[in-house]
């Protein structure tokens, strides 16, 4: 019995609840639940799946090159080829495009000349010439730490009024760093036109998705933040769409942010300079060639009679023929001036460039004199 | 003593280490399972288990912050940074935690902790994975910062810096990993941290450096021979606390001083090193104390790489001014 100073019962109440959902619309056959498929223009769907084919087959092409010495480090995309095209192809050229170094496929999506990646992988700095009218951020090396840029994008375009979002791609480990949760209370607090779009691959080179985080979804992790959480089968193309045009949606209307986690898997290693199977049995990665992306959207394309053999085939032959020129453009490129690194550091170069730079001029000049160096092509860049 | 690598050198160190003292835990991306993206702690998780060799998730501020908490409370944390250019995240805890923890806690607290990582270029690596961040540490007080160049000082100093009741960090000259070889003592030893070693006698010149840069400056000694010119190289080791001694001993020999890195000059390591040397013996220099290091600019990708860091030809470039010039 309660005595007068005591309170009676109090059970606890409940003051949120949350519950994560997850959205796939294809089969492993390509079959779609037509009561969840988007809405989407037949050549939106045709384009994607042009640009499926062509990151894969451009991916086989950089793995080759690498292999032959004629790349350098190389982080292959293979597997993840829906999360890269399809959520590029839900944005204008106004939104923001904000990949990770694993990106070649969003920036391609985007109108990227796939020898601009070749470029840069292969060791050389103009390998990042991004269509100028796009708003494509140069992706970054230290993981996640664009996160809370692509926040303040967003932030930027919601003081501007221009209507445009920010997407950011990341994977599930940087779904980890301090950052993911800064940017998303930022964007959370502001309501920012944000999409954190996480392509969980399952693997941050040797460390599985199980190993990273300890809840069950990463796609939860949104509701700490007041966004909106979503978990999709990311090798499926319409999911993806799906997903993302409804986030593009809300952020435009200034609904706030959204974390769309992307389940899929990435195929090949951590980049050419892994070994992944030092870590990983091949018996998983065989477990998920049965959920390709790219053959589970072309079953669906050919059942719904948008797609014909024939244009499967010419889809592959016009990939080939462009992946052909980029590389002949890739090794085409001159060499180029090491003087070009003293370019583009300030707007205005202060005198110890200029004089570094200088110096580095003698220092060719010498290496040149002994026939240590050939002839170089002229020097790019504005300087000082 | 058995001819190993430098990586050997302090996969024998760290191994030797845990073996001796089971406070020792290992921490840090892709270390266990996989032994690190170098194999520098190939095999350690196999024989010390999961919970001494720990896979982390991805994120450098906590495996520093988790690794001060560690030294706090009585392990002695061994972790690692997987690449050079992944450090400035974690210079929170290291400006703000590591060096002050013994001060500000009025002598209470201390961290006998070892942050490893990766330095240096010329291995090709993408953007991030070549740079040369010591200044960023040295400059920060209460720290030691130590850096090997032969495979028995990698196991000596390491193992010295696990056993240092101070936060060590070690870095790791990643171009030398398996590119240098050398006996290595298969006793458990320790490298005396603050103490330089020389390299390279001579007597025309004194060239000091660290890391990978110290096979530089040794092959620009040779060339220079060739033209009559003695260079005495010295490795530092430990970058703090120099060991003055050492230096000026070279120095005072010589009477001429040159000091070459990897970094940009401005504000580095050299800077500090060749303002102490003016300050302390400028009546005994000959000419002033030259510096060869990397442009001021950010570094570019790795097609331009060896026009950054400096090679022996710009090495022997500076020597050859320094002698040029008349005594101040
Ligand atoms: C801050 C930082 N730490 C470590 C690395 C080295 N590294 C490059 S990619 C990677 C794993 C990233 O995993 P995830 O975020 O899942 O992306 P994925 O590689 O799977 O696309 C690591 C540890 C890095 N580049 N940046
Ligand atoms: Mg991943």
């Amino acid at each position: 019995m309660a005595s007068a100073d005591q309170r009676g019962p109090m059970p606890l109440t409940t003051v949120h609840e949350a519950k994560t959902q997850r959205l796939e619309i294809l089969d492993v056959e390509g079959r779609a639940d037509a009561a969840l498929e988007p809405k989407a223009p037949k050549e939106k769907l045709l384009e994607i799946y042009r640009k499926m084919v062509s990151i894969r087959a451009f991916d086989e092409r950089a793995l080759k090159l690498q292999r032959q010495g004629r790349l350098g480090t190389y982080p292959q995309i293979i597997g993840q080829e829906a999360t890269q095209i399809v959520p590029a192809c839900c944005l204008e050229p106004k939104d923001w495009l904000v990949p990770t170094y694993r990106g070649q496929g969003a920036y391609f999506a985007r109108g990227m000349q796939l020898r601009y990646s070749l470029l840069y992988w292969g060791g050389d700095d103009r390998g990042v010439r991004f269509p100028t009218e796009n708003n494509d951020l140069i992706f970054a090396i230290p993981v996640g730490s664009h996160m809370t840029q692509a926040a303040g994008l967003a932030w930027a375009e919601k003081l501007k009024k221009t209507n445009a979002v920010a997407l950011c791609w990341l994977g599930d480990g940087a779904s980890s760093k301090g950052d993911f949760h800064e940017a998303l209370t930022f964007a959370g607090v502001h309501k920012l036109p944000l999409i954190m779009l996480i392509e969980n691959n399952q693997w941050a080179i040797s460390l599985p998705r199980a190993q990273q985080c300890a809840a069950e979804t990463l796609a939860q992790k949104a509701f700490g933040y007041g966004a909106h959480g979503l978990q999709v089968d990311g090798n499926d193309a319409l999911a993806v769409y799906k997903a993302v045009s409804e986030a593009v949606t809300r952020g435009r209307r200034g609904e706030g942010p959204s974390v769309i986690e992307c389940l899929t898997y990435r195929m090949g290693h951590h980049t050419t300079a892994d070994d992944a199977s030092r870590y990983r049995s091949a018996a998983e990665v065989e477990g998920w060639k049965a959920k390709d992306p790219l053959s589970r959207y072309t079953k669906y394309l050919k059942a719904k009679g948008l797609l014909t053999d024939a244009d499967v085939e010419a889809a592959l032959r016009d990939a080939e023929a462009m992946i052909v020129e980029e590389v002949k453009a890739y090794e085409a490129f001159p060499k180029p001036n090491p003087l070009d690194m003293f370019a583009n550091n300030y707007a205005v170069a202060p005198w110890m460039l200029v004089e570094q730079r200088a110096e580095l001029e003698e220092v060719l000049r010498e290496k040149q004199s002994r026939a240590e160096l050939p002839e170089l092509p002229p020097a790019e860049g504005r300087f000082p | 003593m058995a001819q190993k690598n430098l990586l050997q050198g302090i996969n024998d160190g760290l191994r030797q280490a845990m073996e001796k003292d089971p406070r020792v835990v290992v921490l840090g991306e892709d270390v266990g399972l996989n032994g690190g993206v170098f194999r520098v702690t190939e095999g350690l998780q196999k024989q010390f288990g999961a919970e001494r060799v720990v896979d982390t998730p991805l994120a450098e501020l906590g495996i520093v912050g988790c690794t001060v908490g560690l030294a706090l409370a009585g392990m002695r944390p061994v972790c690692e940074i997987q690449f050079d250019g992944f450090l400035p995240a974690v210079m929170d805890q290291v400006i703000c935690h590591f060096g002050r923890m013994r001060n500000r806690s009025q002598g209470r607290n201390s961290l006998p902790l070892v942050l490893r990582a990766p330095h240096g270029g010329l291995i090709h690596a993408p953007e991030h994975h070549s740079e040369s961040p010591e200044a960023y540490f040295t400059h920060t007080p209460g720290i030691k910062v130590v850096i090997p160049s032969t495979p028995e000082d990698a196991k000596g100093l390491l193992i010295a810096a696990i056993n240092d009741p101070d936060p060590v960090v070690y870095f790791e000259p990643k171009r030398l990993y398996r590119t240098v070889k050398g006996e290595v003592p298969d006793a458990y030893f320790e490298t005396p941290i603050g103490k330089a070693r020389v390299a390279r006698e001579g007597t025309d010149i004194t060239v000091l450096s660290w890391g990978a840069m110290v096979h530089t400056c040794l092959k620009a000694a040779e060339e220079l021979e060739k033209e009559g010119v003695s260079c005495e190289v010295v490795d530092l080791r430990t970058l703090t606390p120099l060991d003055w001694a050492g230096i000026a001993a070279s120095v005072e020999k010589t009477g001429r001083a040159l000091v070459a890195h990897e970094a940009p000059n401005t504000g580095s390591w050299a800077a500090e090193v060749g303002a102490l040397i003016h300050e302390r013996l400028f009546h005994k220099l000959r000419a002033p104390v030259q510096r060869v290091g990397a442009w001021d600019i950010r570094q570019p990708l790795f097609q331009l790489e060896k026009y950054y860091i400096p090679d022996a030809h710009r090495v022997v470039r500076g020597v050859k001014k320094l002698l040029s010039r008349q005594a101040v």
